[in-house]
């Protein structure tokens, strides 16, 4: 079989998922302070998480391309449905910029422009930091992605039409792939500054964006392998052997390995600098969020390492979806620990000051922001100091919607490209 | 492999991996014992024909990397608290961050240099070490299979070697 149909049964099965989202977004919404913070904390957290997910597959796209890379054509198409995502990403990014021009969130420190007239760090941030450049960097940038993600499904389709021996298709192919490389390299570290780091305005660390673009790797890497064995269990994907499992489940260990680096190097260069000043996002998450900073470690570096560190570990379905599963979680709650805890901090300001009176924030100022932040989190807070039902829910939402894209992307053209150059290679993919 | 006893062996040369691989398979075919097989280079699905089992180096080098890391961090905690503490830019004694990149560098260390010397040893190989070999272009162009003479006779080897295209066929005892 060499064309997917999306049976009405699992496509049932996902708009339950977009269902039980959509439910549990309302129960956040109905249950929550004045500022909907959880809601659109969720909001946030989800949609910058599927929105890289599917940008890290363009960029493996374009990557392997690039490196005349063949092992990966039999189920390139799982990325070109991945990528297609990218559409509703920028619907969903630009929803959360509207809301920073029309106020409906307060999940910005730097959107309150009382705050930032009286904040000398924030008015010094602010040629970057500001609802224009959030808006428009969303909507040229991500517009830019979904436009190659776009090119590169399309050209593919097409190159399936009729068997060309100049490869004239997946020759402009590649020159697609080498211009939008640079640009990801660029835009990725903007949008990620903007959508995420931004929420600690007055914190910054330039290795963030790689962190947090690592991070939305080792979770497509996941997906990916979690959507092929799916598939070959409905007996899609025959092409697809335990050869090209063993190379992604090499990815999945490679990218966790790196991601525990820039983790760890990333509080390595503040503390060993002495900037003692820039602790703090550190001091914030070690002192509240005990178990999600170290489980982080646990489930993102030590499960992967010492589950996928034999080769047979890589090769056997089992094994290799059992951590997939567990990293894809992971990495969404480190996601959670990157945006929750200043989000709960600059929820906190405003709900003590009244709105418009974020300011007080500042007051606070970095040099004592370790007890500052702790007075204001020194309880749990269902929802931000650790996932809740709610969120769970969430997820499984923008999960199904993330997958529904996917798979109906995934059922309009051969599931097995046919007239790729590197078609021939990956069938014969051996790796040992 | 190292061994001191002498073994008269005939081996035929082969111009391409692809013959090679060919060769073995009806040397299987027909039950021929093969004594070793030369190839400039790794052969793809060379083997699993060969029914060579998995090697265990890898096994070595986890151990070696584990003795590393243990090395530099013991090791670091012991010079920095016990034996000459210092203060660098005011950090505690045991400052376990700043042992994070050594500790991985010496478990490199470790790994690689344990899994070099156990390739060495295993393999009969090292400075000095004066290694016999059947011909001088199977460490360039040419591909070998050899048999044992006391297990298949030169006759027998000789017709294999013909219809399986070996270009030239030697007798040498190793």
């Amino acid at each position: 079989m060499n064309q997917y149909t999306l049976s009405s049964g699992h496509r049932n099965v996902l708009l339950g998922a977009i269902g039980i989202g959509v439910i549990c977004m309302i129960l956040t919404w109905m249950g929550d302070d004045q500022f909907h913070t959880r809601f659109w904390t969720n909001f946030l957290h989800n949609s910058v998480f599927f929105t890289m997910i599917s940008l890290m597959a363009a960029f493996f796209i374009a990557a392997c391309i690039t490196a005349y890379a063949g092992w990966h054509t039999t189920f390139k198409r799982v990325w070109e449905a991945y990528a297609s995502f990218l559409v509703v990403g920028l619907v969903l990014m630009v929803i959360l910029a509207l809301g920073v021009y029309m106020h409906w969130h307060h999940l910005y420190h730097w959107a309150d422009d009382a705050g930032v007239a009286s904040d000398p760090i924030l008015s010094g941030k602010a040629s970057f930091l500001n609802k224009n450049w959030y808006m428009g960097g969303t909507l040229v940038f991500v517009g830019a992605w979904a436009f190659f993600a776009h090119k590169f499904r399309t050209l593919s389709n097409e190159e399936d039409k009729e068997f060309d021996s100049t490869f004239k298709i997946h020759k402009s192919m590649r020159v697609y792939a080498a211009i939008f490389l640079p640009i990801v390299g660029f835009t990725s570290a903007a949008m990620i500054w903007q959508w995420i780091m931004s929420i600690d305005a007055h914190w910054y660390s330039t290795l963030f964006a790689w962190y947090a673009t690592a991070s939305a790797f080792v979770s497509m890497i996941a997906l990916t392998i979690l959507l092929i064995i799916y598939l070959k269990a409905n007996g899609y994907f025959n092409e697809v052997t335990e050869n090209h499992i063993h190379d992604l489940g090499k990815y999945l260990f490679a990218i966790s390995v790196f991601w525990t680096y820039l983790w760890f190097s990333q509080f390595m260069l503040i503390w060993y600098a002495n900037i003692g000043e820039e602790t703090i996002y550190f001091r914030e998450r070690y002192d509240n969020y005990p178990i999600l900073f170290f489980g982080n470690l646990v489930i993102n570096f030590l499960v992967p390492f010492f589950v996928l560190m034999r080769n047979d570990t890589k090769r056997k379905f089992g094994s290799v979806s059992l951590v997939a599963v567990i990293v894809l979680l992971g990495h969404w709650v480190d996601y959670f620990l990157m945006i929750k805890p200043g989000a709960l901090i600059t929820r906190n300001e405003a709900l003590a000051h009244g709105h418009g009176a974020e300011a007080g924030h500042a007051a606070g100022d970095a040099a004592h922001g370790g007890e500052h932040a702790a007075a204001h989190v020194s309880t749990f807070v269902d929802g931000f100091t650790f996932p809740g039902l709610l969120e769970l829910g969430t997820f499984i939402g923008f999960l199904g919607l993330f997958l529904y894209v996917g798979l109906t992307v995934l059922s309009k053209s051969a599931l097995v490209p046919k007239n790729d150059p590197y078609l021939e290679e990956s069938m014969h993919h051996h790796v040992i | 492999m190292a061994n001191n006893k002498q073994t008269d062996v005939i081996f035929g040369l082969y111009n391409d991996e692809e013959d090679l691989l060919r060769a073995v398979k009806a040397a299987k075919n027909d039950h021929l014992d093969i004594y070793d097989v030369y190839s400039p280079f790794p052969v793809h699905g060379l083997d699993p024909l060969l029914e060579l089992e998995e090697s265990r180096l890898h096994q070595a080098g986890f151990i070696y990397g584990a003795i590393g890391t243990l090395t530099a961090f013991l090791g670091m905690s012991w010079i920095f608290t016990k034996d000459w503490p210092n203060i660098f830019g005011g950090k505690p004694y045991w400052s376990v961050p700043a042992f994070i990149p050594i500790t991985f560098e010496m478990t490199v260390l470790f790994s690689a240099i344990g899994m070099t010397v156990t390739f060495y040893i295993i393999n009969g190989l090292g400075p000095g070490v004066v290694n016999t070999y059947l011909d001088d272009r199977i460490t360039d162009d040419k591909f070998c299979i050899a048999f044992d003479k006391s297990a298949v006779s030169a006759e027998r080897a000789e017709s294999f070697f013909k219809s399986t295209g070996a270009s030239e066929v030697n007798s040498k005892t190793i």
